[in-house]
């Protein structure tokens, strides 16, 4: 009995002095989504313990300085991570709790 | 749009339905359409009043992700 | 101006003399009251143009069409069930004519009649409980790890955990809210939670439901959730209603 959610389109409104931030705070959520499922997965292979020493090491630094950048890049819009929790509709909760 | 969610003050009995404060729009529509209101995964990008570009989100993401669940 | 059809918003029972007075509803067209068989449908006439199948689609995905109609609804169920026992119906029902309404009756005669009898002297209690804002967050560990790579994963890993356990918790404490008001209520109803973004709300819903509860244990109802918001001060729980019965008078429509 359950039926697909009722799903209401998304309208990022955007005008010529705030689009560069509006669409920079929209890229920077992509990014933060996929680096956040970079994480989780780089957990879930170093669990399932077939990673050498070297790669868990590579992966850990890589995911470090990933997690740095994206702090620059949210410092230099003066965006925080509340901030780019955007429109991500069912996916939101990826980026979320 | 977002709407707050609503707090009713403790110890006020209402009798009047009709008296109370205005039911959240989402918990409004929840109820009347009968399934769970979610917002879309799609966004449409539009600037000065015109809408320019959709960005489909929900097949990007989909697309990064199996390349991720797949080991290689 | 297109064809004309009915709009249902709601059906009673011996409804009182000229409880619709000179109400209005959905384009400021006179409610009526169709009855059959000791109940009452709430109609008024709407063009098909605008909720006809095929316009409706369209319509359905505008928001601001979508508010209206969804409080002009809402504005109707309140002043039908502030008469008497009232199943409100789901947005757009719509019949062709009376007579379209009188068959409707007679197909649901008899849940309806049951539903009636449910919320007579009952009302609503919409309850959320939310985890405090910022639980649980983006997991930052501090990028400046001295022991390397391996390290970092290692501290990350168990900031996960922590906030994963944290959240085992928090979902706990909402089952206890549930089992608890259940047992003051005539009736419970688990609704899934809804996007902060939509309820501008921060923190996570951890718990979102609607009880029917009869009119005279209403304060004790309330006194029931003060108490748990004693219980339990890392949450916090929303109370809202009186509402008509939404969650328990909805009768499946095809």
């Amino acid at each position: 009995m359950t039926e697909a959610p009722r799903l209401l389109p998304q309208r990022l409104e955007t005008d010529p002095e705030s689009v560069e931030r509006d669409l920079f705070r929209l890229v920077l959520t992509i990014i933060e989504l996929v680096r956040q499922l970079m994480e989780k997965q780089a957990l879930r292979r170093v669990d399932e313990g077939d990673l050498d020493e070297a790669q868990i090491d590579a992966l850990g630094v890589g995911l470090m300085h990933l997690e740095q950048a994206m702090e620059d890049l949210k410092a230099r819009y003066d965006l925080t991570t509340a901030d780019l929790n955007i429109d991500l509709g069912p996916l939101g909760s990826l980026l979320g709790p | 749009m977002t709407t707050a969610v609503e707090e009713r003050p403790v110890g006020q009995a209402s009798v009047d339905v009709a008296a109370g404060p205005q039911i959240a729009l989402v918990d409004l529509l929840d109820r009347l359409l009968g399934v769970g209101v979610v917002l879309a995964g799609d966004i449409v990008i539009s600037l000065a009043g015109v809408d320019l570009v959709q960005v489909r989100l929900h097949a990007l993401i989909t697309t990064i992700r199996s390349d991720m669940v797949t080991p290689r | 101006m297109g064809e004309r059809a009915r709009y249902l918003y709601a059906i009673t029972r011996n409804p009182p003399e000229g409880f619709l007075d000179d109400a209005r509803g959905l384009g400021g067209n006179r409610l009526e009251a169709v009855h059959h068989r000791g109940l009452a449908a709430i109609v008024s006439d709407v063009d098909l143009d605008e909720f006809g199948e095929e316009a409706l689609k369209q319509n359905l995905e505008h928001l601001e069409w979508l508010e209206t109609v969804a409080r002009t609804h809402d504005d109707v169920i309140h002043r039908v069930a502030a008469a008497g026992p009232t199943a409100p119906l789901r947005l757009a029902t719509i019949c062709i004519d009376d007579d379209g309404v009188r068959r409707r009756l007679d197909d649901w005669y008899l849940a309806l009649g049951q539903v009636l009898d449910r919320v007579e002297g009952r009302r609503e209690w919409s309850v959320k409980v939310f985890a405090p804002a910022g639980v649980p967050e983006s997991v930052g560990v501090g990028v400046r790890v001295a022991g390397g790579g391996a390290d970092y994963l290692r501290q990350k890993k168990a900031a996960l955990d922590a906030r994963a356990a944290a959240e085992e918790v928090a979902g706990r404490v909402g089952e206890e809210v549930y089992a608890t008001l259940s047992g003051r209520a005539v009736a419970s109803r688990r609704l899934p939670a809804q996007d902060p973004r939509l309820t501008g709300h921060t923190g996570t819903m951890l718990l979102n439901c609607a009880f029917l509860v009869e009119v005279d244990e209403e304060l004790s109802f309330e006194a029931d959730t003060d108490a748990l918001r004693r219980d339990f001060p890392s949450v916090e729980i929303s109370c809202a209603g009186p509402w008509p019965p939404y969650s328990f008078a909805m009768l499946e429509q095809r």
